[in-house]
């Protein structure tokens, strides 16, 4: 197998081949070549296990069936339970809410902080920039523990906190309450999940030629105008890989409910990932936790084509 | 012999009886014949024991295993309990190693009935342990004519009450609900404390239906009836149980903060000195309270019996022999270690529970023994623990359907119920019916 020699290599015609045995590959196989290891690495992690769940999905399958092989097949009726479990639609419309919150929240904080951190005249931008990654290093584990210390309804360092500033006459049940609990995990989460976003927009603000803003400048834009008419529209494609991505993981998020409210009070904060770990790991029904893990992928891969297609991934200078 | 897919030939079987049986002239004296048949088999590569922390109560727990039959212990130990049953059940699908657990009352019935722990009636010795076991330890551990484990630790609930805010108070300790009622609306009133009461009300299967259970059960009621039917109809008592309960939060004579604490945090609360009175909570939470290092009212905090004739309910939580064990003669040796006895017939682990944790013994002996009188004085006022004992049947009575592997799930169902009950969102006639509603939608699944 040999290279083809540079000369060989036509500017500008996109050929690239490889010569081997007999004949030369095209560009198409020697791309393929090339994927192949990460193709047949992600399909002994990912596939397997994905296809596993999926032929559980179609079973009843408890602990002793899981365990000994041997679960019946039951078709779509586990699909079905999940679907008209009213446990399952709470969870549902709770996700809902949780993903729409959290990821406004994350897009708008992030892009504020980095429009910030990304401004060399505020003399705070490095100390951010440095900052910022702390939280995103914290295990989502330790982070819900954390927040759960600070929003404790006795001792919590919020309600210390509100009540010593005057803004709170009592000390308030951020997790007891069933109408603040789900609002209480999405700050949590929102918290650790920002510098993720700041990071990425920081990394796209970068990348946009300065040029570009003097342009504006000079047309006489005002600093709303050039950023919402240049700066915005050229964020648009890493706004979508940040919105699909966000809202892909709020859609499972787990360790803050687990370790923050376990779900309660009551059923106010079961999520999708919840409802799909209670039913594998503490009903021991395994069938039903996996239909409803995939129901939960396809409302996430639905919601990722929707971005994609309603948002432009195009930018043009 | 098969137990549950775990092979012993009957040629083991015949060898390790015959070792027992040679011990029997001294059975009864100690379970001396347990002691002799240890490591009577090859020994394995490693034992492997996966459960949650409580403390430091497996501190020095491999290395005498090691010291005592130069076997290794993996110690897998998850921060709690769902998490450790998590991880049982996927390293058991995964065929893993697991030759010990322990599990929660709950969950025993579902795990026995999904055949993934092994009985233990049939190891050498165990006949000795089990003459030994206390009533509802005897209860809690015996299903369908046999025996699954060992006794982990037995607890009772019973009520909690700070003595200098009831001096205070000029109150003695309530003999009535009735009477607490009305304590509470006098402290209110009086300004002695601004929510006199606190509960124990976090979601969990222990925590806020255990409380309303035990309720329950003082009053004369049960949740289920042996066969099985819903004691929660109109007139039941355990829905007025529910009714009165909720009254206590409606009048904000009970924090409403009891409906976010489980056992700990509830006695980190109680600790604040704000309250008169914890209700029932499981015996040996007393010690956050009455230990200086970590509160601030230790030494006031007082048990008190349950009023009425007094009836309460406990447990036994047992360590088992789950089927991902590839020895099960070792495996029973190290359950022995966990809830028995050593190789030198020293109750090891049992006793190091009940010294540093107040935590009660499955068995009679040790809850007669010279630990209680000599160590638990330093956490309370025994007298009444001991008297409260004597009065506790097993939360098998109150909710025999415990044994249901539907249980798991209806136990969710009613915290959510009853936690909007007892805030006021629903009443208890509405959340008595979604109960009796809900057992369908949990054995749908079943």
């Amino acid at each position: 197998m040999s290279f083809r020699k540079p000369e060989d290599v036509l500017p500008g015609s996109g050929v690239l081949s490889i010569k081997i045995r007999g004949g030369e590959l095209s560009r198409e196989w020697l791309a393929a070549l090339f994927i192949l290891p990460a193709v047949a690495f992600t399909l002994a992690i990912l596939a397997y296990p994905l296809l596993s769940a999926f032929v559980l999905a179609f079973h009843r399958v408890t602990a002793e069936s899981l365990i000994e092989g041997g679960g019946a097949f039951v078709g779509l009726r586990n699909f079905a339970f999940v679907l008209s479990d009213p446990t399952f639609l709470t969870s549902a419309r709770n996700t809902a809410m949780f993903v729409g919150f959290s990821v406004f929240l994350e897009v708008v904080l992030g892009l504020g902080i980095a429009l910030v951190i990304n401004d060399r005249s505020v003399w705070l931008s490095r100390v951010t920039r440095a900052l910022i990654l702390v939280p995103w290093a914290i295990p989502p584990i330790v982070n819900g523990l954390l927040w759960s210390f600070i929003y404790n309804s006795k001792y919590g360092y919020l309600n210390a906190l509100l009540y010593q500033t005057g803004m709170v006459k009592d000390f308030v049940q951020w997790v007891g309450d069933p109408r603040l609990a789900l609002f209480a995990v999405v700050v949590a989460y929102v918290w650790r999940t920002t510098p993720f976003g700041v990071i990425l927009l920081y990394a796209a603000l970068q990348g946009i030629p300065e040029e570009v803003h003097e342009a504006a400048e000079v047309d006489g834009a005002t600093l709303w105008q050039r950023f919402w008419s240049v700066t915005l529209p050229l964020l648009r494609p890493v706004l979508v890989v940040l919105l699909v991505l966000r809202t892909t993981f709020a859609f499972m998020v787990f360790d803050e409910i687990l370790a923050i409210t376990q779900g309660g009070p009551g059923n106010a904060t079961w999520t999708l990932a919840w409802y799909t770990y209670s039913h594998a790991f503490r009903y021991l029904d395994f069938g039903v936790g996996a239909a409803s893990g995939f129901v939960l992928a396809l409302l996430v891969g639905a919601t990722a084509v929707l971005y994609t297609r309603y948002v432009s991934l195009r930018v043009e200078y | 012999m098969s137990r549950g897919g775990m092979r012993i030939s009957r040629r083991e079987l015949l060898r390790v009886a015959s070792a027992a049986g040679l011990a029997m002239p001294f059975a009864g004296l100690g379970l001396t014949d347990a002691q002799r048949v240890f490591g009577a088999s090859p020994k394995p590569g490693k034992l492997v024991f996966l459960g949650w922390t409580f403390g430091k109560i497996y501190e020095g727990f491999a290395a005498r295993f090691k010291q005592d039959h130069d076997v290794n212990v993996d110690m897998l130990l998850e921060p709690n309990v769902e998490q450790a049953m998590s991880k049982l059940i996927s390293l058991l699908a995964a065929r893993e190693q697991v030759d010990g657990s322990k599990v929660i009352i709950q969950s025993l019935g579902e795990y026995i009935q999904r055949r993934i722990i092994l009985p233990i009636d049939e190891f050498p010795g165990a006949g000795a342990y089990i003459d030994q076991f206390t009533p509802f330890t005897k209860e809690s551990l015996q299903y369908q004519g046999r025996t699954w484990g060992l006794p982990y630790f037995s607890t009772i609930w019973l009520p909690l009450y700070n003595e200098e805010k009831l001096e205070r108070a000029r109150m003695e300790p309530f003999k009535t609900w009735d009477q607490l009622v009305e304590q509470a609306r006098r402290a209110k009133r009086e300004g002695v404390a601004r929510y006199p009461l606190l509960w124990v009300a976090g979601v969990g299967h222990e925590q806020l239906p255990g409380t309303w259970f035990t309720l329950t059960w003082n009053r004369g009621g049960v949740i289920f009836t042996k066969d099985l039917k819903p004691e929660l109809g109109p007139g039941s008592v355990a829905r007025e149980t529910l009714r009165w309960w909720q009254r206590t939060f409606t009048e904000e004579l009970s924090d409403p903060r009891s409906l976010e604490v489980r056992f700990i945090p509830a006695a980190r609360l109680f600790n604040s000195g704000d309250y008169l009175y914890l209700l029932p909570t499981q015996h040996y939470y007393i010690v956050w309270n009455n230990d200086p290092a970590q509160s601030p009212i230790a030494g006031k905090v007082r048990f008190m019996m349950m009023p009425g004739d007094g009836r309460t309910l406990g447990f036994t939580n047992p360590y088992v022999i789950t089927r991902g064990t590839r020895n099960p003669e070792w495996a029973w040796t190290l359950l022995q270690y966990l809830a028995g006895k050593t190789k030198t017939g020293e109750w090891m682990q049992p006793n190091k529970l009940m010294r540093d944790w107040m935590l009660g013994s499955g068995y009679k002996s040790l809850m007669l023994g010279e630990i209680i009188t000599r160590e638990w004085p330093r956490w309370g006022n025994i007298d009444v623990v001991i008297n409260q004992w004597q009065k506790a049947s097993s939360i098998l009575e109150v909710a025999p359907a415990m044994r249901e592997p539907w249980y798991i799930k209806w136990s969710d169902l009613i915290n959510v119920q009853l936690q909007d009950c007892l805030r006021g969102k629903t009443t208890a006639d509405q959340a008595c019916d979604n109960m009796i509603r809900a057992i369908d939608e949990a054995k749908r699944r079943a």
